[in-house]
């Protein structure tokens, strides 16, 4: 009969979620986008807006099962189209809370279809819409993983359900006593790190490692920051939970040299190995991997903006992501995990005025990972001396 | 369940239910517990050569919280984005409903009165006015769950569901296309005869059960399948078993009882009784789950009237499975039934009429539809003649007319 079951750590966690990650405010929509594998946790996010005074809670559920047979069987002109009413219910979301779930149950879905229709397969109108909302700051959002049997799989090998939990646990601080107190205090320091990387000014930084040396612009108007945002109208939340990182967005003019991936990049559909860009007046013009090149070209040729930098990003060996040594093969985990460089589209956040011409424009944004105990990070100051900012993963300022 | 049988079963939805036409968008509604059926619908869909297939997932549990936090005046809104793809879905789109309730009893806790209100009644309306325009090709298929199954037989044998499944929709036939169309073609000739013979009443007697339904002369029979406006023939029902018409709404009198038990808005309905007075219920009573129904005759001024009457006879596939399914898709084709609220259906023209002019004609209009179940061998069902002849059409579940 009736009354559902509760799972309490899966209570807390949409708890969480929603107060401090989207901090749903009361008397607004919340709009929910899961996949179907991820119902028990949408339905808890459902409870917990609602707990939060939510007015009205939206759920879309997506399947990339469907997905998968309109890239395989449907016409062409379905691969880019969005539905008018998806885009009535994006415009929608401006000045509501948005929370999205990540944690890929079938990770390899689409590895064995026409690469190129991958890339394409993606709304393009919607990402437009969703881009400019992002720029205009209108949304208190967040995402999650949850943690299910074909992500374990990826992870460890086997579906280990209740291993990831662990890692999802630890992660987000769910083990803590008082979760929301602990996640207060390490939001605190990420912002006294960005503080310190802000009185330096630094005109680039300069990455050297195995298979990389590359330089990459800052911009004067730029701020560091932590992932302690604010909607335009001052509504605090936290974008990613997990987040370890502090980061800003680079002069998207000024990028030069090459840059190796160090870890696998899970993108829809298919888990890309060796990663490695050549980058000419900051534009990407040459993609090399061992495994999933297409992929990445098929993403970088969706729009004409593509091949630029939007973020660049610094994690020490604190992280608590570093820390459990596990690969994810989520950008959510993995990229608080170590430092990463992102192309596309730019941080408005990180900007104290209006963005200018330095700030990247494009409906995509790829987090790509480049830490590790070998990357040395140096700051380059504008009369060109380096400073040393990570060592062997250990933050140097 | 083999993944084969899932595909024939999709194919026949598609192709029979719907007849999804190259071009269409297909729109599917499904629970997130009917995602196998969901995304062998989207394979098949798109097989059939359609532009998109939009699959849209209900969530009972968000429903659930949804019922129990919003405020009133949010129960039964609809948000622009349903509206809006309701309005895509009426221009000339094919339609998927998928039933088939995992979790039964999962809102009966609630108030059942909130549960009644708790639609986006804009968004009904325009899918109703569509289906009744006939502007949508649509079918609604079932997809066993383990908690149907729990329900009917007291555990879960998701397989055994399965079977009764596949009998009732014939997917157990050699060639289940060539089987459906034999079985829409005599369910169509019953039409035939029972519109040539121009009853003015059905009569319904047994035990518990004493009722007159007034019929209209404009009012055809239907079965074996519809065609929408533009000539794209569909089943809506899959099984079906049925002929029916949409009643008078003025001319429905007496007593009756319901035979099988009703599942209605998350909790079932048990020996439910009716009394109506010049065509409107005036009295509901049940052993179980009687708020329900009244909460429901309350959603609007017409639910309270009757909008269909259905005939099945004992070959129905649905009635020898001997089963309960605890879903009007299924029950409904078990024996013979009637609706309250919307009827109209076969009717021309009615979209160049107001509401006001098309239930002054005698046709009900609601967004309410409920079937419960009338029919079973110790019912006698009868037709009455313009001059007051009565003629046999059911006897002991056996069909009379020839």
């Amino acid at each position: 009969m009736a009354a559902p079951v509760m799972d309490e750590r899966l209570e807390k966690y949409a708890r969480l979620a929603v107060e401090v990650g989207a901090n749903v405010q009361e008397g607004q929509t919340v709009f929910l986008s899961a996949m179907v594998e991820h119902a028990p946790l949408a339905r808890a996010l459902a409870r917990a807006s609602y707990g939060a005074g939510a007015r009205y809670v939206d759920v879309r559920y997506v399947d990339q099962h469907v997905r998968r047979a309109m890239i395989e069987l449907g016409p062409d002109e379905a691969l880019e189209h969005t539905p008018e009413w998806l885009k009535t219910r994006f415009r929608a979301t401006g000045g509501n809370a948005n929370i999205a779930t990540t944690g890929d149950p079938a990770p390899e879905l689409m590895a064995d279809l026409d690469g190129e229709r991958v890339g394409r397969a993606r709304m393009k109108e919607l990402a437009e819409i969703v881009r400019d909302l992002m720029t205009e700051r209108k949304i208190n959002w967040t995402g999650i993983a949850y943690p299910n049997e074909g992500w374990a799989e990826k992870v460890f090998g086997e579906p280990d359900v209740e291993r990831l939990w662990e890692a999802v646990a630890f992660c987000t601080r769910l083990d803590e006593p008082d979760p929301v107190a602990a996640w207060r205090e390490h939001m605190r320091k990420l912002e006294d790190r960005a503080a310190q990387l802000n009185e330096r000014t630094f005109d680039a930084l300069h990455y050297r490692g195995p298979g990389t040396d590359f330089t990459i612009g800052l911009l004067p108007n730029t701020r560091w920051l932590s992932a302690l945002f604010r909607t335009a109208d001052g509504r605090e939340y936290v974008p990613n939970m997990p987040t370890e990182e502090i980061f800003t967005t680079p002069d998207c003019r000024r990028a030069e040299g090459t840059i190796a991936s160090t870890r696998p990049l899970a993108l829809t559909g298919d888990v890309i190995e060796g990663l490695a860009f050549t980058v000419k007046d900051g534009k990407i013009v040459d993609v090399d991997a061992r495994h999933g090149a297409d992929l990445v070209r098929g993403e970088l040729d969706v729009d004409d903006r593509a091949r630029y930098f939007g973020e660049v990003a610094l994690v020490d060996g604190a992280s608590r992501v570093g820390q459990t040594g596990i690969t994810f093969f989520d950008t959510l985990y993995d990229e608080n995990a170590t430092s990463h460089i992102a192309y596309g589209f730019g941080i408005p956040e990180a900007f104290d005025g209006e963005p200018g011409e330095g700030m990247n424009v494009s409906t995509v944004h790829t987090d790509f990972m480049v830490g590790s105990p070998e990357l040395e990070v140096d700051g380059l100051t504008a009369d060109g001396e380096a400073v040393p900012i990570l060592r062997d993963e250990t933050w140097q300022l | 369940m083999s993944n084969d049988r899932l595909d024939r079963y999709a194919e026949l939805i598609t192709r029979i239910g719907a007849n999804v036409q190259p071009g269409q968008t297909v729109y599917v509604t499904a629970l997130v517990e009917h995602a196998p059926l969901a995304r062998a619908l989207a394979r098949a869909g798109y097989a059939s050569g359609a532009r998109l297939v939009d699959v849209r997932y209900v969530d009972q549990h968000v429903r659930r919280s949804f019922i129990e936090h919003v405020g009133e005046e949010t129960l039964s809104e609809s948000p622009p984005w349903v509206m809006a793809r309701t309005e895509a879905l009426a221009d000339g789109g094919a339609l998927i409903m998928i039933s088939g309730d995992p979790e039964p009893e999962l809102l009966a806790d609630l108030d059942q009165a909130r549960v009644s209100k708790a639609r986006p009644v804009e968004a009904s309306k325009r899918q109703l006015q569509a289906q009744t325009e006939r502007t949508v090709n649509w079918t609604i298929a079932a997809y066993p769950t383990e908690g149907q199954a729990m329900q009917m037989f007291g555990e879960p044998d998701v397989e055994r569901l399965w079977d009764a499944v596949a009998s009732t929709v014939r997917l157990d036939e050699p060639d289940p296309v060539a089987s459906w169309e034999a079985h829409t073609a005599k369910l169509r000739a019953r039409c035939d005869l029972l519109d040539g013979l121009g009853f003015d009443a059905i009569h319904f007697s047994g035990p518990g059960t004493d009722l007159t339904v007034g019929l209209l002369p404009e009012a055809p029979w239907m079965g074996g399948g519809v065609s929408t406006a533009s000539g794209i023939s569909h089943v809506p029902n899959l099984p079906t078993e049925e002929v029916f018409t949409s009643p008078d709404w003025r001319r429905t009198e007496g007593t009756v009882r319901s035979t099988r038990p009703l599942h209605l808005g998350g909790t079932i309905v048990r020996g439910l009784e009716m009394r109506f007075e010049g065509g409107e219920v005036v009295e509901v009573e049940a052993s179980s789950g009687a708020e329900a129904v009244r909460g429901e005759l309350e959603v609007d001024e017409f639910a309270k009237r009757l909008g269909e009457v259905a005939l099945v006879d004992g070959e129905s596939r649905v009635g020898q499975t001997g089963l309960t399914f605890y879903d009007t898709l299924f029950d409904e084709n078990a024996t013979c039934h009637i609706a309250y609220g919307l009827g109209g259906f076969g009717i021309d023209g009615l979209d160049e009429l107001t509401p006001e002019q098309i239930r002054e004609r005698g046709i009900n209009l609601s967004v309410v539809h409920t079937d419960f179940m009338i029919g079973g061998p110790e019912v006698d069902v009868d037709g009455i003649t313009r001059d007051g002849r009565t003629v046999p059409i059911l006897r002991e579940d056996v069909w009379q007319l020839r």
